[in-house]
Parts: C-alpha cells; structure tokens; sequence
C-alpha cells in the first residue's frame, strides 16, 4: 500500500477505535457516503480502555506513518468509564514518547461519537493529509528495520 | 493447520460497485490459513447464508471471515449461519467492507488494496479465535424496582401478576409519585388519582410485592440474576405493622403549619402525617425535623393519642438485604428550579420570572394541586397571594427547556400538553377568565393529542402567543408580564393575576448517585442511558438492569407506563429461564502468573476483577490472585491495559488476536 | 556513631525476635559501593554499615522469594527507596506490618554525590518504624531536579530519536534494570511472554526501544526516582532520562509523586473527570 502507481506517496495510518463509539461513527460516514481517504486500517476493540501502550509502539513497527487512537466522549463510554481511564494513561504515554523522539505529529488522539460519522471523516482526511506532507515515517522504520546491534 | 473459509459479499452493488470483489476473494486465499474464498451478491440472504453452511461442512472449514457490511449489522447473522452448520459461533469475524470502504471510497484500485488489507486483518485474527461457550448463570427470580410512581407501580404490577416476587423501593412515605399529586389528565380528562389510586392499593396489597416506602437502595452488589441489594429503611418513628392509620395522630400533632411536599408548598401537614388521603400505605410517619418531641423532647401527643402503641420516638434507620435477579429503576423526575438560584453550576435561573419572590408565580406542579378537586383549596381556583380568583392568567411554556443558556438544551415534550390541559381546567373553573400562552413552539404529537390543543385553543379560547417573556414585575397586586408576540411582530403586556410557568423537567435527585450505585450510564443532563436508543430501549448496559420512566427522559403517563410494561415483560424473559446465558466475550486472568497488583481490580468499571487467594488441597494459601466473575464482567478490556504482566486477557479482543491483526499489515 | 546505633537497634531488633533478618548494606572494598547483607544473627550486625556508598535500594530484594523465606526482615531505607517501599504497599505486594523499616536521613550517595542526591527533595524517611541520624548535607534548591532533563528536551524531536537510537543500540537486554528494581515485581514479565510477543526479544533496535518504552511506561506514577536501574545498567544508558520525564509529567498532569502518601491510591487506574485532555481533537 505504500506505493500508489501514480507514484505518490500513500500513508499508512492504522486506527485503534472503540465498538461503540468511534467504529460506529465510521460506520456512519459509511451510511453517509462521507468519503475519506483509503489509507486508514481500522482496528475495532470493545472500548478506548483496552487499547494499551504497547499496540501503538507495535503500529510504528509494522510501519504506520500514522497512528489514531479514537472512541467515545468523556461521559459517553459504554462501560463507564474505560475512557477516562484511557486518556489517564495517554497523558503520561504522550509525554513518554515525546522525550524518546517520537513524532508527535504522527500520534492522534480524538473523541469521535456515533453520530459523528462528519468528524470521523474530517479526522481521518485531516491526518492522511498531514502524514501525507510529512512524509514516511523513515525515523522510525529505520529503527525497526536495523537487525542487529 | 487452520482451515479458513472467506466469504465476499457483494451487497448487490454496494460493495462491489467500488471493490473488485472477485479479486479480494482471489487474494484472500494467498493468506495463511485459507482453505476456501468466495463471493457471492447478498451473503446475508438465505442462498448466501446457506452456501456458507454448506462450505462450513463440505471443508470442514474452523473459522470463517464475512467479508460485507459493519459487524453491527450481520456479525450475529454470521454467527447463527456457522452454528447452523455446527461451527461454534465465536469463529466468525468480519471486515467490514462496506461501511469502511465501498461506501466511503471512489478510486476502485484503492478501494479493493483497502478491501484485502481488511479481509487479511480479519482472517489473521479469526485464526485465534477461540471456540467460546455461553456462560450459563442461576436466576434469583426476584425483581428489584426503585421508584414507585406510575412506572414502577406498573411495573411491579405487571411481574408480581406473572407470579413472580417484587421488592418495591419508594423514597416517599407513599407509593405514587408525582401522578398522584395531578389534576386531570391529558388529552382524555380523566382525573389522575381515579385511574392511579386503584392501582395504588393493588401494589399495597399484592402478596407477592414487598412495598418498602421511606427506604432507599443503599448499595447494590452481585450480577444479573445474582444481586444482593441492601435497602436502606430510614426511621419513620411509627411501627405500620401496628398502626391502624385511624388518624388520631395527626389531627392531635400541634405542628400544623408545615409545607406540605406533596402541595408543593401550597398547603401544610402536621409534624406527623400521611401526604395525603389516599395515600399507599395508609400510615403516617414523623418529620423528624420538624416534630418537637424529636427536636426538642417536649410534646409527646400522638404516642399519647396512639391506641395501637405504633409510636416509636426511638426508631432507627435499618440496613435490610434482599436477593434480587433483576432491577428496574423508576426513579422519575423533578422539575427544573426556575429561581435564581441553582443546585449545579451547570444550569442557571430565571431571576426575571420573580419565581420565589412573587406569590403570584407558580409553577406548573403547584398549578396541579391548586385545579386538584383534593388540593388545598378543594379544587376552587385561589391565586396564592390573597386568595382572590384570577382572571387573567398567564402560562409560560419552555421555562428551562430548550434554552442553552440556562443550561438545559432538550425539550422537557410534556409541557406544550399540559399547558394546554391547564387552560381548560382553568376555564372550565373560571368561565370569565382569559387563559394566554406564551410559546416557542406547539408540541402535540400523540394520539388524539393535537386535537386537545386545539380544542383549548377554539373551545376553550385561550390566546396563545409564539414568543418568549422577558420580564414579569409586580405592580399593585397585578403580575405584569412582558413578552413579544413574533408572529404579529407587536410586543405583548399582559397584567395577570397568576403566572404559571412549566420548567423543564430534570432526572430526581439522587438519580445519578443511584446510576453510580448501579454503574449504570447517565447523560449529561443527568437522564439515565439505554442501551440501544432503538433497539434496547428500556435495557441499561449493565445486564439485568432496566429503566423506564422519566428517570431516561421526559415523557408523559402513556410512555412511561408502556415504557415499564416493556422493561417488565424484559424482566419476565429474564426469569422465564432456569439458567441465563451471557455473552462469554468477557475477560480472563492467568492465574499462574498474575503478580496481584490488583490493578484490574482497582480498574474494572463494575467491579469484576476480584481479589482471590489460590489454595492447595489441604487450603494453604498458595498465592494471591485477580480473578474475574463471568456473571459482572461486561468485556471493556480495561483490565487488560492495565495488566502490566499481560495476565489478563479479554475473549473475543485477545493480545493474540489484536496483536496478529496489526502484524498482518506489516 | 551513626554505624553504631544502627547495629545497636538491629542487634535488639533480631535479639529480641522481632525480625528474623535484617536486610542492610555491608562493607565493600574501597571506591565500590556497599553490598546487600542478609544478617539472621544478633553478632552479625557488626557486618552493618552506614556511608555514602549505600547506593542499592535494598526493597528490591524483598520480592525475592529466598528474602522472603528468611522469615520477617527488617530493612535498611533511604528517603528515596522508602517511596518504592510505599508504592508496594498500595500495590498490595506488601504488609507493612510484616516489614520493619529502619530509615536512614540521607546526605545523599556516591562519589561524587550523585545528580539525583544533589536536588533530592526526600533526605528523611517518613513512614519508618525508626528513623536514624540526621541530614547534614540539605539538597540544593528543589528546581534543579528538572535540569538534566529540560536541557535534554532542548533538543529536537529528531536528535533526541537520535539519541536513544545511539543509547538504546548499546542494550543487551540483560535486563539488570529490571532485576534491581524494588517496582518489577512481576512474576512473569510481559517481555517473557510469548503469544503473542509484544516485545520482539531478538537483538534489534526494534525490540530495544519496545522494551525501554515498556519499562519506563510500566514505571509511570509509580517509580520511587531511586536510579538503581541507571546505575546497573552495565553499558551505562541513561535511563533516569525516562523515569524523570514520567516523574515530571505525573508532577505537573497530577500533582503526585508517587510513594509519598501511603494512603493515596495508585494514578493508574483511577481516574478523575477533569483530567486534561487538550491534546485530544
């Protein structure tokens, strides 16, 4: 997918959302016919609380330029309270991978409901386009792709 | 080893206008695993359904991925068509390549490179799928309801009637709530308490309702099917096993001016006292504020005057515990508080209404019980302040509601009735009068409802005026109420002798404490949350916890009497069962090696992850452990995040399975 | 002496049974830091000893299980180790009354002093059963705790990738970080785990930055700032780097620093509502 053949490049930005909130919203940009474009790679989990750290470390390795992290609003959780849980842990997460050089620019976080199928796709349109100007993430790929040191 | 069996729907041309799904279908039998791809127009229709089946049996397929629309749409199709063909139900995922892609994307090239990307990701993860049992637990065929308005006395009725044991929670000393307290009622004029009251006394009498009235729900613990629920029943200083509610009592009490609650003010009660006559159970019981012997230790009359010795002075609040398998909350609403001041930061007042510190403005509740043939002026229309009969009054609809700048944005959708209801009871008592409304806009849907409105507009005369009142003053007795009349363009001035003004309605107090309790979702207007707006309207996300009333939204008798049949008749599948089953996509935890940090447990939302010692056989503790109760867990995950070991684990949305997703696109 | 007392209390400490060990620093060669001792007997205490090169946080060795076999120990702790010790006991990994603290005021450790004693806020132990000595070398003004790490985050993003990518090239996941800290204390770490693996174990850049991310986000609102595990790094990675900027953002995000309130519960997994969240779209 990283190579369009009109040679431009494709980002590839992977998604961890919520079942509830954020996976319907796509859902219904997808009722809405709100197009956005192809380059996102939705990963569905029950809720914003059990996406850990780890799976977007594993994100970068498996070469996403990209990473959004998306699911309901504060209040709105489907169990409560998985989500402020969640963005407990991405305040401290953030600042982590701040001091280790990450790109900030290609982390995302959103709160996206499911009657927002208009803000998923201003959301995903927006970080494909940025990650598109930006560039590959080459910093990074070029840490995963060393063998041994 | 696995033999996977990929399915790609067309959707007629939904999917494959945008997504070359022969070459999706193709692809998909170069991942590991793919014993079998195919596509076909509608794999939801039978023909589809049963080609999936026949494939299931034919290979001897082990899992299988629908590549067509969301999960949220047919993934439970999917499943009943693998179980039909004896493939265990939790084998079957989808990518969704409608929603997510056909629908969403123009460039076909694109569109089926993303369609693949998905069908890979799906069949990467259906390979660790576990073959998954429905978890079976016992049912406590008890119903727990909380609240015992009209919803919850309807409710408690329907199930007790079914044959089964209700335990029923009021706040107030009687059962009724605040239908008890109406007039008449809309669009059909029956008075209120002739069609409640009956009922009332049915719940009081039913043997198989346990009625606990001056008692709240202290605590709630256990699962669906399994609660323990621990009732607080607050002092009420007289024994109503004793009593015979003869009424010595309170004719004796010398504390005669006290605001009557259920008048809303209007009127007073004694320091002992039932709310009103009719009232379920017919037993009084003590204010403690408000009672001298209690405050002040004199007095002492109504024990004196008690034959039957039902006086407790020493009555103490008790803690009781009740078995219970289902719970619905009834809880109902208060009306928004139109003064100044406010109970949340969130919402403010109307300080321009005088509400509060004019007599002469009431709300519409008050208004109620001064048309009420058993009010405090025996139905004789009196304005507050002197008493004098009004002949002009002025009904303000949308005091709260529909106003975000007082902080309440929805529509409290029984007051544009109500208000209608009030200008003919209104006329009909005062036939000289002039009812005038001022509104935003009429909102009569319902049966027979617009014809109501209407008939108190062409029948009963009274003037409405689309337009909102920006000031009401007092001048020489009369309300001078200011407002503008948008459709003729002319401000309007009316000198009234009374304003009545319909706030919005808002949850009751407590309730979000209570949703806490029960962690059950709230809005954030505080109106407790349905599972499914459309489809699981009465069910919270809590199994075996229901709602109905206006504790979910404002709505009127109608509505929430079906709203409590409907969350009655989900109680009665519930205990139509010897067993229930849940959905066993819930959490785990590796015993062996969890570190028992607890993290989990400090985590879980409702309180699944546990805390469990591991024994040997002669009972030494071996170590400490999480552990989760399939009968509370509702599988969020949330555990799993936090498990820094990773010794929890979530069914469905496994490490393995997440994990080799993203590894697919590698 | 200092030495002196602190013999004294643990000689009466096992003498009179109420710990069956003590665990302490004992005498090293000169210029090296003092080792961990395990002293079951009243006559072993003169083996104790109390100077600037008690560096170990000794509460590492408590989630040993042949420490905990010894029996109920009694435990020599500085300010900074004493936090770990209280991060523990609201991780229900210890009762407090099965441990007796013996806390030491601290002039700070190493020579030269270390960096992290240098700007130390803590000095004296707080929730010990006895407190022993005085501080006598205050710490310097507080604001220099941030120093090290806001000249690091000077840098540019990209430098700073270039940085760990350098420092994290030289790893060789012996994992001596882990092993000194009082914190891990998981019985299978999840870099042990397989199935799936979510930190590649081969000897790749790949997997050492999965690693390091993982054990300073593992340390979050909970690492005590005692530095073992920069100081047993064998090929010297700086890891305080990491922990600081956890400390730091759990200082400014949450007004905590962790293990100094025993009665706090744990900042993961609670939560508040108003929790920032002006990085969220």
């Amino acid at each position: 997918m990283s190579a369009h053949p009109t040679g431009v490049f494709e980002p590839k930005v992977i998604a961890y959302v919520c079942n509830w909130c954020t996976y319907l919203g796509a859902d219904l940009a997808g009722t809405s016919r709100l197009e956005y474009p192809a380059n996102v790679r939705i990963v569905r989990l029950p809720c914003t609380g059990r996406i850990d750290f780890n799976l977007l470390i594993k994100g970068f390795e498996v070469g996403a330029d990209a990473i959004l992290v998306s699911g309901c609003h504060p209040g709105d959780c489907h169990y409560t309270s998985g989500n402020f849980h969640a963005r407990r842990r991405w305040i401290l997460f953030r600042q982590l991978l701040d001091t280790m050089g990450f790109d900030m620019n290609r982390i995302h976080f959103a709160w996206i409901s499911a009657a927002e199928g208009k803000k998923f796709q201003h959301v995903l349109t927006d970080i494909v386009e940025q990650t598109r100007r930006m560039g590959p993430y080459a910093a990074y790929s070029k840490i995963c792709e060393e063998v041994s040191c | 080893m696995s033999r996977i069996g990929v399915f790609v729907c067309w959707c007629g041309e939904n999917i494959a206008r945008t997504v070359d799904v022969v070459q999706v279908a193709e692809a998909s039998l170069q991942f590991p695993g793919v014993k079998h791809a195919a596509h076909y127009k509608y794999m939801c229709s039978e023909p589809g359904q049963s080609l999936i089946r026949d494939k299931i049996l034919a290979d001897r397929l082990d899992g299988i991925v629908v590549a067509s629309c969301s999960p949220h749409m047919h993934l439970k199709t999917f499943r009943g068509a693998a179980q039909a063909a004896g493939l265990n139900p939790y084998l079957v995922e989808i990518a969704n390549i409608r929603e997510h892609c056909s629908w969403v994307h123009q460039d076909k090239a694109k569109a089926t490179a993303k369609a693949i990307d998905l069908v890979r990701m799906a069949v990467a993860k259906v390979r660790r799928n576990n073959a998954l049992q429905a978890i079976k637990v016992p049912v406590t065929k008890r119903a727990l309801i909380i609240g015992a308005g009209v919803a919850g006395i309807q409710a408690a009725l329907d199930i007790a009637d079914a044959g089964y044991e209700v335990v029923l929670v009021e706040r107030e000393p009687s059962v009724g709530g605040k239908m008890a307290g109406l007039s008449e009622t809309f669009p059909t004029m029956d008075c209120s308490q002739c069609i409640l009251t009956p009922r009332m006394v049915d719940v009081g009498q039913h043997p198989r309702i346990k009625l606990y009235t001056c008692a709240e729900v202290e605590s709630v613990d256990g699962y669906v099917g399994n609660f323990k629920a621990t009732i607080r029943q607050k002092a009420r200083f007289v024994d109503i096993k004793k009593c015979t509610g003869c009424g010595e009592c309170w004719n004796a009490c010398p504390q005669k001016k006290i605001a009557s609650e259920f008048d809303y003010g209007m009127g007073n009660r004694r320091a002992i006292y039932i709310p009103f006559p009719q009232a379920v159970p017919a037993r009084p019981a003590i204010d403690k504020q408000a009672c001298l012997k209690l405050k002040k230790g004199v007095c002492g009359i109504c024990a004196k005057k008690c034959a039957a010795g039902a006086i407790n002075y020493a009555d103490q609040d008790q803690l009781l515990e009740e078995p219970i398998g289902a719970i619905i909350v009834a809880t109902g609403y208060q009306l928004y508080q139109i003064s100044a001041q406010q109970p949340t930061a969130e919402l403010s007042g109307y300080g321009e209404y005088g509400y509060g510190q004019y007599k002469d403005v009431i709300d519409a509740l008050q208004f109620e019980r001064l048309v009420s043939a058993s009010g405090p002026t025996g139905g004789v229309i009196q304005r507050p302040s002197d008493g004098k009969e009004p002949k002009h009054v002025v009904f303000i609809s949308c005091v709260g509601s529909r106003d975000n700048a007082k902080g309440i944005s929805y529509c409290s959708k029984i007051c544009c009735m109500y208000t209608a209801k009030h200008t003919m009871l209104y006329k009909h008592k005062v036939h000289d009068g002039q009812a005038h409304v001022f509104y935003m806009d009429i909102r009569s849907g319902g049966k027979n409802y617009d014809e109501f409105v209407r008939r108190a507009i062409e029948q009963d005369h009274a003037r409405y005026y689309r337009g909102r009142v920006s000031k009401i003053t007092e001048e020489n007795g009369k309300l001078i109420v200011r407002g503008a009349d948008t459709l003729a363009g002319t401000p309007v001035t009316i000198e009234a002798d009374l304003v009545v003004l319909a706030s919005a309605m808002r949850p009751a107090t407590g309730s979000d404490d209570l949703a806490r309790k029960l962690r059950i979702g709230y809005d954030q207007n505080g109106f407790l949350s349905e599972s499914h707006p459309k489809l699981r309207p009465v069910e919270t996300n809590s199994a075996g916890i229901l709602i109905c009333g206006a504790c979910h939204a404002p709505k009127d008798i109608p509505e929430s009497v079906a709203q409590a049949s409907a969350a009655a008749g989900k109680v009665l599948v519930m205990f139509s069962h010897k067993e229930m089953q849940r959905d066993p996509e819930i959490a785990k935890i590796n015993e062996s090696t969890c570190s028992a940090c607890f993290a989990c447990v400090r985590t879980c939302p409702y309180q699944a992850a546990e805390k469990a010692d591991v024994r040997d056989r002669a009972g030494n503790l071996v170590k400490r452990t999480a552990r989760i109760n399939q009968g509370l867990c509702m599988g969020c995950g949330t555990c799993v995040a936090v498990c820094p070991s990773k010794s929890a684990d979530l069914e469905g949305f496994s490490d393995q399975q997440i994990y080799a997703m993203v590894e697919s696109l590698l | 002496m200092l030495e002196q007392k602190l013999r004294q209390t643990c000689r009466e400490l096992l003498a009179n049974g109420t710990v069956k060990v003590i665990i302490g620093y004992g005498a090293a060669p000169a210029g090296q830091a003092t080792r961990a001792v395990f002293i079951t007997t009243p006559e072993g205490v003169e083996q104790l000893v109390w100077n600037d090169r008690c560096e170990a946080n000794l509460v590492a060795y408590l989630k040993r299980p042949e420490v905990r076999a010894l029996g109920k120990p009694a435990i020599v702790v500085k300010a900074c180790d004493e936090r770990a010790l209280v991060v523990l006991q609201q991780e229900a990994q210890l009762e407090r009354a099965n441990v007796f603290v013996i806390g030491m005021a601290c002039d700070g450790i190493g020579a030269p002093r270390e960096a992290k004693c240098r700007s130390c806020e803590d000095q004296v132990p707080r929730f010990c059963d006895v407190v022993l000595g005085e501080v006598t070398k205050p710490a310097d003004a507080a604001s220099a705790r941030w120093d090290e790490l806001a000249e690091f985050m000077k840098k540019s993003p990209e430098e700073r990738m270039a940085y760990w990518q350098q420092e994290l090239a030289r790893c060789v996941k012996c994992y001596a970080c882990r092993q000194v800290c009082p914190l891990c204390y998981c019985q299978r770490c999840i870099v042990d785990k397989n199935r799936p693996t979510v930190i590649s174990t081969s000897p790749s850049l790949k997997g050492n930055f999965a690693w390091h991310v993982t054990r300073a986000f593992h340390l979050a609102a909970r690492c005590a700032g005692c530095d073992a595990c920069t100081r047993a790094c064998p090929v010297g990675i700086n890891l305080r780097l990491l922990n600081q900027s956890m400390a730091k953002a759990t200082e400014e995000n949450f007004q905590c620093r962790p293990g100094t309130d025993p009665q706090a519960q744990p900042l993961i997994g609670n939560y508040a509502t108003g929790d920032k969240e002006e990085f969220i779209r």
